[in-house]
């Protein structure tokens, strides 16, 4: 037997490789579009010449812009928006209105990142909140119901499987009742499992580590 | 490191087993006394067909996996003299979906190893025999067989 696994040893080294594999796939990838950047730039550079002798800075910018988005790993053509800039720089109502359009761009940056900043602060307070709201149960969620999280168990007899929706901290009593009375039987002679062990009518689903869609079956004691 | 792909495959496994699986059934990974888990080694019950001499045994499996699982199968055992004409003497269960050389597949779920055995309780293989007294009184004496069987049944009754 040890021999054997020995020799399945190079099989799973070779998946192993697998992963790499998939880098080196990537790799590909960025060799073709490296490849194929060089006419993109000269496409780019050659529209910007056009946008030159239109004298549309705004139209250069995005280009700039657009570029930087698609390939910032790689080096920014500057040569051709600074010549083009230096074209435009003669112009001083060009200029002005280039310097405000800046202006108003690092203005747009500040307001996104004041944003952004705020953003994750308010989802770190959530996180937060969560965390806290899952080390003290019992008290946050009594406070707010809202925030008690809920489970999807579906409850499994042999013509089926009914869903039920309850609180993850919820004992199971209710629910047991809820088929009981579905299936218009007693409740007294229905056993509930989950996992083949019975379930308590005092146990919860967070108690016997139960996810959403996890199955408690019914079993009908035959008397 | 091998194991990283049973490992992966069994927690696969486990997860799409809590959300479905027929009725009556169980299959979970074994927990130690500190309630550690081992994916490795499965306790299962495999209910007797209703309708069938085996309706109202569940019956124990325990599922072991290797670390070659699922190119290789994982070996499934009853317990130690269970009386079936294709289980060893050892318990361990004969069955063509779970021989390396024969059926095994590593898409096979355990879910259809489980259902396979199942099926296999009622509906012996005589041309592959595992052990001497289920195949003899299965051939020769099917009255009997049918007596031992149902006894079998009561020996393993729905868990408490």
């Amino acid at each position: 037997m040890a021999d054997s696994t020995e020799e399945l040893e190079p099989l799973f080294d070779y998946s192993r490789v697998q992963p790499l594999n998939i880098v080196c796939l990537d790799d590909d990838e960025d060799a073709s579009t490296r490849r194929a950047f060089p006419s993109k730039r000269r496409k780019i550079s050659e529209s910007v010449v056009v946008d030159d002798t239109e004298e549309n800075p705004k139209v250069i910018q995005i280009v700039d812009c657009e570029e930087k988005e698609e390939l910032d790993w790689l080096a920014p053509p500057p040569k051709v928006s600074t010549n083009a800039q230096k074209m435009l720089g003669e112009d001083s109502t060009i200029k002005k209105l280039r310097l405000k359009k800046q202006e108003l761009m690092s203005f747009a940056q500040s307001a996104e990142d004041v944003l952004r900043a705020v953003e994750e602060s308010a989802k770190r307070e959530l996180g937060n909140s969560m965390k806290s709201s899952l080390e003290a149960v019992d008290e946050q969620s009594s406070k707010r119901s809202c925030e008690r999280a809920k489970i999807v168990i579906s409850v499994q007899d042999k013509n089926g499987l009914k869903h039920f929706r309850m609180y993850m901290n919820d004992n199971f009593e209710r629910l047991f009742k809820m088929y009981a009375d579905k299936v218009k039987l007693d409740i007294q002679n229905l056993v509930f499992r989950f996992d083949g062990d019975k379930i308590s009518p005092t146990a919860t689903p967070d108690g016997l580590g139960m996810e959403d869609d996890d199955i408690i079956e019914v079993h009908v004691k035959s008397s | 490191m091998s194991g990283g792909i049973a490992r992966g495959r069994l927690a696969e496994e486990r997860k799409s087993w809590r959300k479905n699986h027929p009725h009556g059934f169980v299959a979970k990974p074994e927990t130690g006394p500190d309630g550690s888990v081992n994916m490795m080694v499965w306790q299962c019950i495999v209910p007797g067909k209703p309708g069938t001499d085996w309706e109202d045994g569940y019956f124990p499996l325990t599922i072991n996996f290797s670390e070659d699982y699922p190119s290789k199968p994982p070996k499934c055992r009853f317990p130690q003299g269970f009386f079936h004409p294709n289980v060893y003497p050892s318990g361990t269960v004969c069955l063509s979906i779970l021989n390396e050389d024969s059926g095994w597949r590593p898409a096979i779920t355990v879910k259809q190893i489980l259902v396979g055995i199942q099926d296999l309780l009622d509906q012996p293989n005589p041309a592959d025999p595992a052990q001497t007294e289920g195949y003899q009184l299965f051939i020769q004496e099917p009255t009997e067989y049918k007596k031992r069987v149902r006894q079998q049944a009561k020996q393993y009754p729905p868990p408490v």
